[in-house]
C-alpha cells in the first residue's frame, strides 16, 4: 500500500508499493506505467485515490478532456455527412457514422444538422486513431443515448465537477430534481446539455450548476437551498 | 551474432540492391514494434506469468460510483424515467447503507432505556425464582 494516498500529488512523482490482485492493477487518469517495473508515474497533478482492491487514480481540476473508451459524452456536430464530424472536446474531433443510430439504414438515417448535439458512447479511443462514437448498445437498442433536442442550453464544466454531480452521494441534482421540471444530459467531456419546461427554469439549473461549482461537497447542500426557495 | 543482429543501418545503405533481404527485415521489426507499442494496453497470458504487474487502462467511471449522466426528473421525458431504473436501485442502495450507519449508533442511544426495561423484567422473574428457590434454604 503506497504511503502517500489522498495526498497531493504532482507530474513526475513515482507511487511504489502498490496494492495487486492476480497481477493486475486498474490505473485510472492522471497515471502511467512507469519505465521502471511494478511503479506508476504520475502524469496529473492532483489527489491520489486508491479503491480496493487495486484500482488506482488522481483527481484534480481538470478541463481537458481525453476520450476513453466506453465513456458516455455530449458532443456537438462540426460536419454533417455520412460519417459526421463530432467535437467532444478531446484534442481530435470525434467522428460517428449515421448507420450507428437505433433503426438506422442506408435510406433511412436521422436528419443531423451542423451544430445538433448528441449523446453518445465512445467505442473507440486509441492514441494513433479519431475517437469513434456510437448512439447505439451492443444489442442496437439505443437506451439513452442519441440526438438531443433543440431546445436544450449545452455548457461547459470542469471535469471533476462531472465527477461529483454523477456521484451516487450527491445530492445536488436530486435536490434540483424535486423542484424543477427538466431533463439533463451530463457527458464525461464537461459538457452538460440541460432542457427545461421553461427558460428562466434553464436558466436558474445553469446558475446553479455553476455556483456549486466552486462549492465543497458538504456546502453544495446549502448552495441548493439558495436556489430552491 | 546477436549485436550483428541489432546493428542500425542508415537508409542509405539499405537502399543499395543487395541489401533488400536487410531491409525487409528491418522494416518488419519497426512494424513489430509499432503494432506492441499500439497493443500495449493489452494484457497477454505471457506478460501475466513474467511476475510483473501488469496495468489495465480504465476510465473514471470505473475508478468511482457513478451514475449515468442521461436524466430526467418530473415527467419532462418519460422515455428517459423509464430507462432510470438503474438510477433509483443506486440511490436506494446508498441511501440504506446511510440509513445503516446512523442506526448503528442511534440505535444503541434511542433503544438503550428498552433494553433496560425489557432487562429490569427479566432480572425480576429471574430473581423470583432464585427466592423461591431460596426460600427452603431460609430455615
Amino acid at each position: 500500500m503506497p504511503e502517500n494516498i489522498g495526498e497531493f500529488v504532482f507530474p513526475g512523482d513515482v507511487v511504489r508499493d502498490l496494492k495487486v490482485v492476480n497481477g493486475v492493477i486498474l490505473r485510472g487518469p492522471g497515471l502511467h506505467s512507469h519505465e521502471e517495473p511494478n511503479c506508476l508515474l504520475v502524469t496529473r497533478a492532483g489527489k491520489l485515490c486508491f479503491k480496493p482492491p487495486n484500482v488506482y487514480w488522481v483527481e484534480g481540476h481538470f478541463k481537458r478532456y481525453y476520450p476513453k473508451k466506453g465513456d458516455l459524452v455530449v458532443g456537438i456536430i462540426k460536419k454533417s455527412g455520412n460519417v459526421c464530424k463530432v467535437d467532444i472536446g478531446s484534442s481530435e474531433v470525434a467522428s460517428l457514422s449515421l448507420l450507428s443510430f437505433e433503426g438506422a439504414t442506408k435510406k433511412q438515417k436521422p436528419d443531423l444538422q451542423v451544430g445538433d448535439v448528441v449523446y453518445a458512447k465512445l467505442l473507440s479511443a486509441h492514441r494513433e486513431m479519431e475517437p469513434e462514437l456510437v448512439c447505439v448498445d451492443s444489442y442496437y437498442k439505443a437506451g439513452k443515448l442519441g440526438p438531443l433536442s433543440n431546445d436544450g442550453f449545452v455548457m461547459n464544466v470542469s471535469l471533476n465537477f462531472v465527477n461529483r454531480i454523477l456521484d451516487v452521494n450527491s445530492l445536488l441534482l436530486r435536490a434540483l430534481g424535486q423542484k424543477y421540471v427538466f431533463e439533463i444530459a451530463v457527458g464525461m467531456n464537461g459538457k452538460v446539455w440541460i432542457n427545461g419546461q421553461r427558460t428562466i427554469d434553464v436558466l436558474n439549473l445553469m446558475n446553479a450548476l455553476l455556483a456549486a461549482e466552486r462549492e465543497s461537497n458538504s456546502n453544495i447542500v446549502n448552495v441548493c437551498r439558495r436556489y430552491l426557495t | 551474432m546477436e549485436q550483428k543482429k541489432n546493428a542500425k543501418l542508415s537508409r542509405a545503405v539499405l537502399e543499395m540492391k543487395f541489401m533488400k533481404k536487410t531491409k525487409e527485415r528491418v522494416e518488419k521489426e519497426k512494424d513489430d514494434a509499432e503494432g506492441e507499442a499500439m497493443y500495449a494496453n493489452e494484457i497477454t497470458e505471457a506478460m501475466r506469468k513474467s511476475g510483473n504487474i501488469n496495468f489495465t487502462e480504465v476510465g473514471i467511471f470505473t475508478c468511482k460510483d457513478l451514475i449515468e449522466g442521461r436524466l430526467s426528473f418530473n415527467g419532462m421525458n418519460p422515455e428517459i424515467e423509464k430507462l432510470m431504473n438503474d438510477y433509483h436501485q443506486k440511490l436506494i442502495k446508498t441511501d440504506k447503507v446511510r440509513e445503516t450507519e446512523i442506526s448503528d449508533v442511534e440505535m444503541a442511544n434511542a433503544y438503550s432505556s428498552t433494553v433496560n426495561t425489557m432487562g429490569k423484567k427479566f432480572e425480576t422473574k429471574r430473581n423470583r425464582k432464585k427466592n423461591k428457590f431460596l426460600k427452603p434454604s431460609d430455615d
